[in-house]
Formats: structure tokens, sequence, C-alpha cells
């Protein structure tokens, strides 16, 4: 036998006890996610944990299980991401006793039955075939950046998969790898809410059933050099083009500089706020989508959550921008007689008004006036973030993967003691708008000509519709004049068919 | 406060009992309302240092009765950020930035809501300009026409998924006269026309921007005391309105309608969609629905263990009840893995709502269903936000967020032969709209 606590992910044990809860929710986080998927397999470790949380045990069927939880409306959920994979389970205090008989038994029994794996395979490999591709083109747009991101390494595939992989997966692989990753050895538990000390002794004697196997996670790998600014665009039927671009990023919560990127980052483009420099400038002064915001690490669907979910715990990192979809030539050619002779969208106009917000903040530093506010808005905002017992868990939770004890607590020690310099020596030292990618899902209308225009750098002047144009103060367009020409270290652009991604 | 909390911990500790007669919602909803028309609700609840503000607008895209200005009451939401004289938007934004708070606002069917959870410590601050923008908002004809982009965006952003197109098919189709013939975003040619409506959102504001549409409900660490005052304060001199829109009523259908959308791309969708009642927490028939939702749907009925666990031929599928003012949609959607099966898929959700007009479900059966809907509603409401919002959403419905635990109560009175009385009523072929996406180039189903 292993022995137990000699790891620093051995499961260890996270309580928050709130003796007035009616609930109590517990976390089984395991260190393992799609980086562990073998080469040929991509898919496999959340496929896994899908027949687990979709299937029966040794006694009882999936069917079987559904209608015992049934009456107490208690769940279990499962979240996979590409270091972690997380199984939640909630349920009313009147019902703990008989709810755990049932997480034992997921977890130390699990069925493993053939018709529901096939069930689990048959929507996994339906995500990854169409789902992806025709339900969200920011979704998409995202997804693939990660593709493009981190090629050659183990990051680089979705944790859904890809279609050969899943196709590739049987049964006896996912009983496998339950076996191989899913142990005592990477495994913290995490409960909150309103439970006894017994409850807690026996889950944590019954988790050390699970198999006490030796875990290595493979290296996450590094990602290639990025040499200039280079772009793939999704070629698609699509109403806009949906833009995400970034760059790898050499940092995580786990360092104090961190604090100092969420400053800089928040004033540049905090998730879903209106106050954010892209956001003012893109949406609120030129009317050109819906929204544009930045990020300092994997923001967990984006578009549902307002407050960033816990459970995404990550190593290696990336610094983002999110341009909601912009119009397309077509679209403006259809809707303004005006603009019946445009040739191309909103799309090259919006990155390059992005990327110069970037660099001008790397150049000029953030005003003291706007890092206060900006470092008073988060101290308050990140407590926001652990309202619900689940929340809490989860960031409690996470903050171990990162060596920390209290994530939320901890980062508002480092705010308060943060200054301007702190964040624009932050900024200097890990952003640059030299070496990046982009990714662009757009329509097969604006493809070739948006590639073109960006591979030549040509002038990309907005065109607005005469409703905003005849309004626009001058230093807007003063402004627009300098976006237009703003010259960008573009390397290389190509084009690909929606069919061909995440192949 | 802590008289409050030596007031709440009994509820604490008792629990969730379900008895016939106690209430659902387990914390005291202190309401009153202003001589202006305006309604006060707040709901103390132990949240240290958070509170919840919400503003609920009685007036979503139900209240668009005029041709060519579809989706205003959205639009509008846009707009209510935009500024007044003395918050232009830009110190607007300051001041929200500066309480830390998450806000955001959404537009429905039959209401606006505009959102607030942050530092109760700064709930004055929320009010002040809560109360300056609803009462003084101010912005040019510039910053509309501009805003009109963005709304565009948002429907760009949105209709890429087939699903929406299909919904905004569905309506289209199932209602002739009613307002909920459009989404909430509108008909897209009149979100092109937005730009055009300068004067028309002068007047939209002007009708719905009142007190009497209104209900500011707060939640979490705060006093009914402290937010009365604050109310008095910062919205007592709001002056009441006199505008009722007249909602056209649908006349009765006379067949099944189809729309469908070919798309070989997507996974095949199936939806039937039956005209429900108007939400009532006095009638049965509304909770009936709930019942046989969770009794013939659910993911332990026998349809469900057929279609998805053991044939295998459908991802998915569900009913789903919206209840609203008026007579909304009840939907019975499936993902059907080979479209080939789409007329058998059908056949089989006919053939159980016939089984739900006919066959007296099992007293078992109908009790773990009411214990499912119960407890699910027990362990939804741990945060002043989702308190908030659960709340909002009986607030749109009656006025009252009293209506949520009379809503409950009515399960435990419902009878099995009620399901079947409910399920004669409402599901015809001949109220019935059927809207599918699939590769062929009609409605593959009958």
């Amino acid at each position: 036998m292993a022995a137990f606590f000699t790891n620093a992910f051995s499961q260890e044990i996270v309580e928050l006890k709130m003796p007035k809860s009616d609930k109590v929710v517990v976390k089984l986080m395991f260190r393992n996610g799609s980086v562990c998927d073998p080469a040929g397999k991509e898919g496999l470790t959340r496929l896994t944990v899908s027949a687990v949380t979709s299937g029966g045990t040794k006694d009882m069927s999936y069917a079987q299980v559904q209608e015992k939880l049934y009456p107490m409306a208690a769940y279990y959920s499962s979240s996979v991401d590409k270091e972690v994979s997380i199984i939640s389970f909630e349920v009313h205090k009147d019902f703990l006793p008989q709810f755990y008989e049932i997480i034992k038994g997921i977890m130390l029994t699990p069925s493993f039955a053939q018709q529901d794996f096939d069930r689990v395979k048959s929507n996994q490999q339906n995500y990854v075939d169409q789902v992806i591709r025709s339900s969200s083109d920011e979704e998409y747009s995202k997804m693939a950046l990660e593709d493009f991101l981190f090629r050659g390494t183990a990051y680089r595939h979705m944790v859904m998969g890809t279609s050969e992989g899943i196709k590739a997966i049987t049964l006896e692989d996912v009983k496998e790898h339950y076996k191989k990753y899913f142990t005592k050895n990477n495994l913290i538990i995490g409960i909150a809410g309103n439970y006894t000390d017994d409850f807690k002794n026996t889950l944590l004697s019954d988790m050390k059933m699970l198999p006490d196997v030796n875990v290595t996670v493979p290296e996450n790998g590094v990602p290639e050099k990025i040499d200039g600014i280079n772009v793939e665009i999704i070629s698609k039927d699509a109403f806009g083009s949906a833009v995400f671009m970034g760059f790898p990023m050499n940092i995580t919560r786990s360092n104090d500089e961190f604090a100092a990127l969420m400053v800089a980052n928040s004033y540049l483009g905090e998730h879903r706020k209106s106050y954010g420099v892209l956001y003012d400038k893109i949406r609120t002064t030129r009317s050109m989508n819906y929204g544009d915001y930045s990020y300092i690490e994997w923001y967990d669907n984006g578009a549902a959550n307002m407050l960033p979910p816990p459970g995404v715990p990550r190593t290696s990192n990336y610094f983002s921008i999110w341009i909601r979809p912009v119009q397309i030539g077509k679209q403006l050619r259809q809707q303004y007689t005006e603009l019946s002779d445009v040739k191309l969208g909103h799309a090259h106009f919006a990155i390059r008004l992005a990327l110069r917000e970037v660099d001008k903040l790397i150049k000029d530093g953030i005003s003291q006036k706007d890092f206060d506010a900006t470092r008073e808005f988060l101290r308050s905002y990140i407590k926001l973030y652990v309202q619900s017992p689940s929340s809490r868990l989860g960031y409690l939770m996470d903050s171990k993967f990162y060596g920390r004890t209290d994530y939320i607590n901890e980062m508002d020690g480092l705010l308060a003691k943060l200054t301007k310099e702190d964040v624009d020596r932050a900024v200097r030292k890990y952003w640059q708008i030299e070496n990046l990618k982009i990714t662009i899902v757009t329509d097969k209308s604006e493809a070739e000509e948006l590639a073109a225009s960006l591979r030549n750098n040509t002038p990309s002047p907005m065109s607005y519709s005469n409703f905003v144009k005849s309004g626009l103060p001058k230093e807007v367009t003063d402004e627009d004049e300098e976006v237009a020409n703003f010259r960008l270290n573009v390397k290389n652009v190509s084009i690909i068919k929606s069919e061909d991604t995440f192949k | 406060m802590k008289k409050l909390l030596m007031i709440l911990l009994p509820l604490l500790i008792c629990g969730f009992t379900f008895m016939n007669g106690e209430k659902i919602f387990p914390y005291k909803i202190h309401q009153q309302k202003l001589p202006n028309g305006l309604n006060i609700v707040t709901v103390p609840f132990e949240s240290p240092g958070i509170a919840a503000l919400y503003i609920v607008v009685r007036a979503g895209s139900r209240n668009e009765t005029e041709e060519g200005v579809t989706g205003f009451a959205h639009f509008f939401e846009h707009m209510m950020f935009r500024g007044t004289d003395r918050y232009p938007k830009e110190k607007y934004d300051e001041v929200l930035k500066s309480i830390g708070a998450s806000a955001n606002a959404f537009t429905s069917l039959e209401q606006t809501v505009y959102h607030m959870v942050g530092n109760s410590a700064k709930l004055e601050l929320m009010f002040e300009i809560e109360g300056d923008r609803f009462q003084n908002l101010h912005y040019s004809e510039h910053d509309f026409k501009t805003e009109a982009g963005a709304v565009k965006g948002e429907y760009t952003k949105n209709i890429s998924n087939p699903s929406a197109q299909l919904y905004e098919n569905i309506r289209n189709t199932a209602y002739d006269k009613h307002t909920y013939k459009h989404t909430t975003m509108g008909f897209f040619k009149d979100i092109v026309d937005m730009p055009n409506q300068y004067n028309y959102s002068l007047k939209f504001f002007d009708r719905f921007y009142k007190p009497e549409y209104c209900t500011i409900l707060v939640t979490g660490d705060i006093t009914p005391e402290q937010v009365l005052k604050l109310s008095e304060k910062y919205f007592g001199g709001w002056k009441r309105g006199d505008y009722s829109a007249d909602i056209p009523v649908e006349p009765p259908q006379n067949g099944t309608r189809y729309t469908h959308i070919k798309n070989g791309d997507v996974p095949p969708v199936l939806s039937l969609n039956f005209k429900g009642p108007a939400y009532s927490d006095t009638d049965p028939d509304s909770p009936a629905l709930d019942l046989i939702d969770n009794v013939f749907f659910s993911q332990v009925s026998e349809l469900y263990n057929k279609l998805v666990v053991n044939e295998r031929k459908v991802r998915y599928v569900n009913m789903g009840t919206p209840f609203s003012r008026d007579p909304n949609l009840i939907t019975i959607s499936a993902s059907v893995k080979k479209k080939e099966d789409m007329q058998y898929v059908k056949d089989e959700i006919m053939k159980t709502l016939e089984k739900a007009k006919t066959a007296i479900v099992d007293a078992k059966k109908l009790s773990d269903a009411i214990s499912n809907i119960r407890y699910s509603f027990a362990m939804r409401n741990d945060t002043p936000g989702g308190i908030a919002g659960m709340l909002a959403y009986y607030i749109v419905l009656t006025g009252d967020p009293e209506s949520v635990n009379r809503y409950y109560e009515l399960y435990g009175k419902i009878k099995p032969e009620d399901l079947c009385n409910t399920a004669k009523k409402y599901f015809n072929e001949s109220s019935l709209t059927i809207g599918t996406i699939s590769a062929d180039d009609e409605c593959p189903v009958k």
C-alpha cells in the first residue's frame, strides 16, 4: 500500500462546515484531466467520467439509480478540464445517508455497462462532430484557439476529445483508465454544508478503497514559440465573425504577480462588464458587437457564466481576448444602402483596435486613477465568486492545486498591497502583441477577403452605417484612422473548412 | 440584525418538512407598497456583507403590441445603461465599478429585470444610481442609434445556433395575434430598423418605466426598515403613470401547424408545441402540468428509459412549461440521432400523451414527483442573487412574491385524476405546432 498523505495531492481533505445549511456538498477532485488522454484516444478522461456518472453500480442499473435519487432531488455532476476531473454530489441533509450509499456505489463499484458506455460515447462523438461547430460560433472560436495555441502538447485537444480519438475508445479503455487515473493517490476530497464528523470519516475511509496506484500525470508540454501573428480562419455558414486571440503566458494563481495582472486585465476587459476598455471602445462607442473582454486564465463557459466558476485549475496559462461576433461584409451590404459596396466586415478593424489597446497599456501603463478604481472594484468583486457553499468549497479546493490555502482571501491581501508600478511592471513582463495566435469563425463569403486583408496588413477603415457615423465625435474618427492603419505583425494566415477542425 | 437572526434560526433548524399548509419558502417576505404604487419587497437572510438588489419591471416583449417595434423592451434594457444628466454613462460606470457589484439586466416575454449583487454596505449608493436612472434617464439620439448596433450584435451571436432559429420560427408559426408571436429579441427587420425609432423609445420609457410597473426586491444582509427608508428616499418622488397595453387575445388554433429548418450539419431536432394555460397559483392546471412533465418525461419516466437509455434513438427528450401571464407554449422536444426515426419518436411522444390522458398515475410516482419538485426548490435557494431571481419570477407572473408559497401548496392538492383532466385539456393536435430541424427539404413528420 502506498503511504497515505505522502503526496501533495494524495487524499487531502478540504472542509467547510456550515451547520445552519440545509444541504451537503461533496466534491471529489482527481488530479488527471484531458492531459492524461493517450494519443489516439483523445476524449478518454471525459468519457470515463461520463461512463461513471451516467451509469449504474454493481447493484443497481443507471435507471434504478435515477429512480432512487429522484424523490430526494439529489444530484451529481461532473466536470473534466485539462488537469483535473471533479465529481460533485449535492443532497438535502434529510437524505444524506441514503444518498451516500449511492455515491459510494458509483465511485467504488461503477457498473460500466456496455449500453451506458455506448450512450455516452455517442453523445460525446456528436458534440465533437456537430454540436461544437454549429451551436455557438464564439465557443467554437475559443476551442479552436486552444487547439491552435497548444499544438504539439497534451493541452491541444478539447476535453471532449477529437473525432477520431473518440471513435477509437472502447469500454475496456474506459475501465482501465478509471483504475489508472481515479485513485486514492491523486484525490482531494471536499465537503461543505451540514455534515457530521462521522460522515466525514466514513467518506474518507471509503475513498481509501479507490485503487492504490501511483499516478503519473503526463507533462503538459511547452507550446511552440509563436513567430509573429498567426491566424486561422474557420470558414462555414455564419452570420458574423467570432474572434478569439491570445498567447501562452508563464504565470498562474500560484504567483503573487497574478494580482497585478488581475488589475490590468480587469481594466482592459473585465468579463461581461461594461467598464472595460475593450467593451467601451468596441461596443459602447462604435456599436460593433455585443461585448469584448480579456482573460489571464481559462474562463469556463463565458457565454453563460457571469462570475468565474471554480474547478478548472491549470498549470499552463495564456492571455486571451474575446471579441463577440462582429458584422460581416455580406450582412452590411444587405442592411445598409450606404454600405452596398463594402468588401469586408468589421473583424480586421476590431482585432486592430483590441491589440492597439493592449499595446497602449504596455507602453503607457495604467493611470493612477484607473488603478485605484479597478483595485477597489476587484477587492469587492472577487468575494462574489464564493457566495454558495459549492462555489466556496470549489475555490478552496482550487487553492490547494495552486499551493495556496484560500485564494480569494490571499488575493485580497495581495491587492491591498499592490501599486500602480507593480501593475505596469507585470504588464510589460507578461504581455506583448507581436507574437500571438488568432482564430476567427466566419462566413464563407468573408473568409478569403479577410485573409487577404490580414495577410497584407491592408488598411481596414471602419464602415459605419449612416445612423452611427453622423454623430461620432472627432476624437473617435481620429482614433479610427489610427486603428485602421495600425500595423500588425502578421506572418501567417490560413483558411480551414469547418469540417476539418477537431479531427 | 441580531433580533432577525434569532427569528430566522428556528426556521433554519427545522429545515424542510414539507407538511401541507407549510410555506415552501423558508424566509419571511416583507412587502409594502409606496403611495406611488411602487412595490417594495425585502427578504433578509444570513449572507454576511452581501445583498442583492433587483428591480423588476413588469414589461417585456409581451407588451410590444405595435407593428414595426418588436424587440423594444429588450432594446430599452440596453438604453437604461446609457446614463442620466447627473450620472452620464461614464460616471454611472465609475460608480458601479466602485460598488464592486455583479450587475446586469435581462428581458423576457413578461419582464425586464435589473439586478445587482454586491457589498451590502454600499446599498445606499446602489439605490441612488438606480433611483436616478429609473426616473431621469437621458440619452442622445446618437447614443440611441449606436446602441442599436449592440442589439444587432446580440442577435448575430444568438442566431448562429439553429435552435434559436427554430425557436423564432415556432413562435411565429404558433401565434397569429398575440405578442408571443415574436421572440424577446424581436423580428430581425425591426432590429435593423431600430435606429429610426428614437421617438418611440421616449414613448416606451414614459409608458412602462413607472412605479406601478415596478417592484424593488432586496435580499440578503439587509433589514426591511433600511430598504423601505432607501426606497422612499430615492424612489418616493417618482410619479405614477397611466398606460396599460392592450394585449391581443390569441384566437383558438384549428389544426396542426408545421415549421421546418433544413440543416444537415446539426443533430435532428423534433419540437412539439401545444398551447398551454396562463400561470395561476389557484388553478390546478399549472402544477398538474409540472407533474405530467415529471412523471411522463423526466429521466425516470418510461419514455426516457425507452428512447434514451434502452433504444438509444434519442439523445434527450424533455418537456418544458414556461408559465407566463397569458397562455404560452408547452414544449416537448427531442434530439433524435437519425432523421429516419423522427416520425417514430413523434409517435412515441403522442402515445405517452394519450397515456397521460387516460392512465391513473400510481400514488407513489406522484408523491415521488412532488418530493422531487419540493426538494429541488429547497436545494436552490442559497445565495442572495438566487433567492431574488426566484422571487422575481413570481413577482413578474402575479405582482406578488407570496405566489411562490401558494403555488407550491397546490401540489399537495393535486390528485391523479387531475393529471388526466389537464392532459385532455391541452394535448390536442388542433393546438399543436411542430418544429423540426433535419437534412430533409420539408418537415419529415406528420
